[in-house]
């Protein structure tokens, strides 16, 4: 069965959560973080994030995830210190009468601090996510992510925003260029002008129709992720394709909208659960990587302090 | 219960798949099970984190390989299950989740009760005490603010003005801050007060009045307003609530958050009675300690009340006149014990101010 050198195959990718369970999870970690005046928040994030990579299943097997409560607590509470220390410093200033100078530290405190987030939660999202026993890793390198992610703020900037396609394409690339899963490695392959062309129609159109096109632009989007991504192992390689329609994507909102509205909100973990179901049923993967073949190559990783500021700042793109 | 069980092994090394014997010792509680290139594992019990799916079971072990186990007999799934609830190897978290969706339902009438809570009680609670720590300038910085922003509908009548200031200097008005008196000709029936002391009066109310006691007790009523910063305090419990309510429903559509904020401007106007009460208190103690009649203040009330304010925005915290309002006042004037004798100097005043 190994080594079926050339012979392409399908891969089953597939969400298994069902509402009911997510239900429960949300509902008990609401309780605790309540009763703990929010302590138990940490805790919670790591048993809802054990959940969702649990229910996810490739080819059969789940994915896992490995970061704990305790290791999200150092990470929260680090990170807590550090916007103590922002707004400290805002304060500070303020109090001094120097409030553009304390306004603008703080702005470029908060600037300073994403690239930075974004590379640790990262590096921990990958390192706790496994599948088959196969650490995720993510190997990309904070100073050049750093660099790199100025120098496209800059240009955003001095073009009044237009360059922010070319950076959103960018920082994805450099992310998922630098994903491995044991051997495998990650590649995106988008375009940033392809990409700007996908919004500005997205945005005229849906202003044309009132709304309504933004579920096609929707889909779009997401097949423009999709579609790109591709997995890669000794010159074999995994295609992925999104079978997403925008007309499933109007069913899902109104439908959800409807479960949230008519339960107040308890229908949350339908929602989130059969949105899901929805998006990984409708990814296609194919190729000739032989799933059984790869090896442990990354590291662990257990700093959680990017992901918490990650956290903190809605920032909600890790894969 | 069946101790034997095969499963599919992957030893975290690699992602190739060995199946395996498994053995379960119920006595030791440890999983052991032996690979085809006999490398012999055995796991304790207590060690292993468990995933159940449907019908697939994962075992999971070890930080550093992480290896796993997975299991698809139903029945071996059912005993282990059965007997780590009984032998109390179920953790407490697993336990809450086993509850059902019964006790959820009720952890969740709790959550939205204490959601409520939260939000009528003790958010603006904390959002009120915590004006304290606000510099007073920045009460001025809003006032201000809202000077440059509005218009009055109508001129500043400066003789009058200069007139109500003096009449005002008269009375021992326990203000915090210097406050600034400003008469409006127009026939709105109203007056307010802004944070950052300046008081504004329209004609048409102080022509309404027969009595300079009247005057006193309006006068007394907005600088209480300014004394306990009310502008200020309902600002910050209307920003909190709205943080809030955004805080929770983060996650949720944009649906829900317009809905939670059409829930917090409702809240918020008995915000503003709350404060008019406070208002009315300190403004009849004003009053009275300055050896006026607070009786003015209960005709002036009946009054506006029968006149039907005009409707104000709701920054100008228009004050509603209730039935509710009159009685306490009254109520007050018949209880609370006071001295008054005619004031002729603020007679004198109120008529060049009519």
């Amino acid at each position: 069965m190994e080594n079926s050198l050339g012979s392409r195959s399908t891969y089953k990718l597939e969400f298994q959560g069902n509402g009911k369970d997510f239900f429960g999870i949300v509902i008990v970690n609401w309780f605790l973080t309540i009763i703990t005046l929010g302590i138990y928040y940490p805790w919670a994030k790591a048993k809802q994030l054990q959940f969702l990579y649990g229910a996810t299943a490739l080819d059969g097997d789940t994915f896992s995830f490995h970061g704990t409560g305790k290791e999200m607590f150092k990470g929260f509470v680090k990170a807590i210190l550090l916007f103590v220390v922002l707004y400290g410093l805002l304060f500070l200033f303020l109090y001094l009468k120097f409030p553009l100078v304390g306004l603008l530290l703080f702005y470029l405190g908060f600037l300073a601090i994403l690239p930075l987030a974004i590379h640790g939660s990262y590096r921990y999202r990958m390192s706790r996510t496994s599948w088959r026993g196969i650490r995720f890793g993510y190997r990309g390198d904070r100073k050049e992510l750093t660099v790199n992610f100025f120098k496209w703020i800059f240009f955003t900037v001095i073009t009044f925003g237009i360059y922010g396609s070319w950076m959103s394409i960018n920082l994805r690339k450099y992310l998922l260029g630098n994903v491995r899963f044991g051997n495998i490695e990650f590649d995106y392959d988008g375009d940033g002008g392809d990409y700007f062309v996908l919004n500005l129609k997205g945005y005229f159109l849906t202003v044309f129709t009132l709304g309504i096109y933004i579920f096609w632009w929707q889909k779009d989007l997401f097949e423009y992720y999709i579609d790109n991504l591709s997995l890669n192992k000794d010159g074999k390689e995994i295609a992925l394709n999104s079978t997403v329609e925008g007309g499933d994507f109007l069913k899902l909102g109104v439908v959800n909208l409807l479960i949230i509205i008519f339960t107040l909100g308890l229908g949350y973990a339908w929602v989130v659960t059969r949105t899901l179901k929805y998006l990984f049923d409708n990814v296609e993967l194919d190729g000739n990587i032989d799933l059984n073949s790869i090896q442990q190559t990354e590291e662990n990783f257990k700093d959680a302090t990017g992901e918490d500021i990650s956290d903190f700042l809605d920032l909600d793109f890790v894969m | 219960m069946k101790e034997r069980v095969i499963g599919i092994f992957y030893d975290g090394e690699s992602s190739v798949s060995h199946e395996v014997a498994l053995n379960f010792d119920k006595e030791k509680c440890i999983f052991s099970f032996e690979t085809i290139h006999n490398k012999t594992y055995s796991w304790e019990l207590a060690a292993v984190i468990f995933n159940e799916k449907g019908s697939v079971l994962q075992l999971q072990h070890g930080n550093d390989p992480i290896q796993s186990l997975k299991i698809e007999d139903v029945q071996f799934m059912d005993d282990l299950t059965i007997f780590r609830n009984k032998n109390g190897h179920t953790g407490w978290y697993q336990r809450l989740l086993n509850l059902g969706i019964k006790i959820h339902l009720g952890f969740a009438l709790f959550i939205f009760g204490f959601i409520g809570l939260c939000y009528v009680y003790i958010i603006p609670w904390v959002a009120e005490k915590s004006v304290v720590l606000i510099p007073a300038v920045y009460d001025d910085a809003l006032g201000n603010t809202f000077f440059e922003q509005n218009t009055f509908l109508g001129t500043v009548d400066a003789r009058k003005t200069k007139a109500l200031n003096l009449f005002a200097n008269e009375l021992e008005l326990r203000n915090t801050k210097k406050l600034k008196f400003t008469v409006i000709d127009s026939d709105i029936m109203n007056a307010f007060a802004l944070p950052d002391g300046s008081i504004v009066v329209y004609t048409g109310i102080i022509d309404s009045m027969k009595d300079y006691e009247e005057l006193a007790g309006l006068i007394s009523h907005e600088v209480a307003h300014i004394n306990h910063r009310h502008s200020m305090k309902m600002l910050c419990r209307n920003l909190s609530g709205y943080l809030f309510i955004s805080t929770i429903l983060g996650d949720a559509n944009g649906v829900m958050a317009i809905l939670g904020e059409n829930v917090n401007t409702l809240q918020s106007l008995s915000f503003s009675r709350e404060f008019e009460h406070e208002a009315d208190v300190e403004g009849f103690e004003i009053v009275t300690s300055n050896g006026v009649n607070p009786k003015g203040m209960s005709v002036l009330f009946k009054r506006l009340q029968k006149e039907n304010l005009v409707e104000m925005p709701e920054f100008l915290s228009s004050h509603p006149v209730t039935a509710n309002r009159i009685q306490y006042i009254d109520k007050m004037i018949k209880t609370e014990y006071f001295q008054s004798k005619e004031n002729p100097k603020l007679q004198s005043l109120f008529q060049q101010i009519k």
